[in-house]
């Protein structure tokens, strides 16, 4: 009986990841600049990977058709979820600080930079 | 309805939405205007990979699958940092 309702929550939880991940990705498409995809990648990053991941493994552990190998794919994916949770932070990160540092990207309609006149 | 009935018709609904937002990330992949651009379309395209290899494991009951999702979010990371840090130094270094 538990094992059906941990089912219908992880596959619930399936569904909303794929449409944060199709909104992620329509959202990296059509911004205008690099500084603003970071948003849409971190909806596609943390929406679109680690919420399914997360039903994932809950229908895994709430379904009885896998036999003995369903705490493998549980166990699996709540590891790859806890993870891509603490790695994809500091991935964009890195990779804001290094755009900044290396200058490599222009962008019009500049309201304010606070980093502008820091370097030396 | 059993319950793999149910996943199979979940599985037949959500995989052409996630085959339709790797189309788009791979668009920008192409066409990005910088190296950063390309890379972080490499970033979403291989976490959202990990949660579909994971959800393939499932469908196909095998569990050599759903060990292989771990290494390909790991990678992705070592990718980020690695290029990160060669743009702040202009060396890869140790």
């Amino acid at each position: 009986m538990i094992g059906t309702v941990l089912f219908y929550i992880g596959a619930v939880l399936i569904f909303v990841g794929a449409i944060c991940d199709l909104f992620g990705a329509i959202g990296l498409l059509r911004f205008p600049n690099f500084y603003v995809r970071l948003h849409a990648a971190t909806v596609g990053a943390i929406g679109g990977a680690v919420v399914p991941l997360i039903g994932v493994a809950l229908v895994a552990i709430g379904s009885d058709f896998l036999g003995s190998i369903k705490y493998v794919i549980a166990g699996a994916s709540f590891v790859t979820a806890i993870i891509i949770l603490i790695v994809a932070p500091t991935a964009s990160h890195a990779l804001a600080y290094a755009a900044h540092k290396s200058k490599a990207v222009k962008w019009e309609d500049k309201v304010c930079d606070h980093l502008e006149g820091m370097e030396k | 309805m059993s319950l793999e009935g149910v996943f199979v018709k979940l599985v037949i609904i959500s995989v052409p939405i996630y085959m339709l937002a790797f189309i788009i990330y791979s668009i920008r992949l192409i066409k990005g205007p910088t190296i950063f651009d390309s890379v972080l379309a490499v970033d979403c395209l291989s976490f959202d990979l990990a949660a579909f290899i994971a959800m393939l494991a499932v469908y196909f009951k095998s569990a050599f699958l759903a060990s292989s999702a771990i290494i390909l979010a790991l990678w992705a990371f070592l990718l980020d940092l690695y290029l990160a840090k060669y743009f702040v130094r202009r060396e890869v270094g140790a």
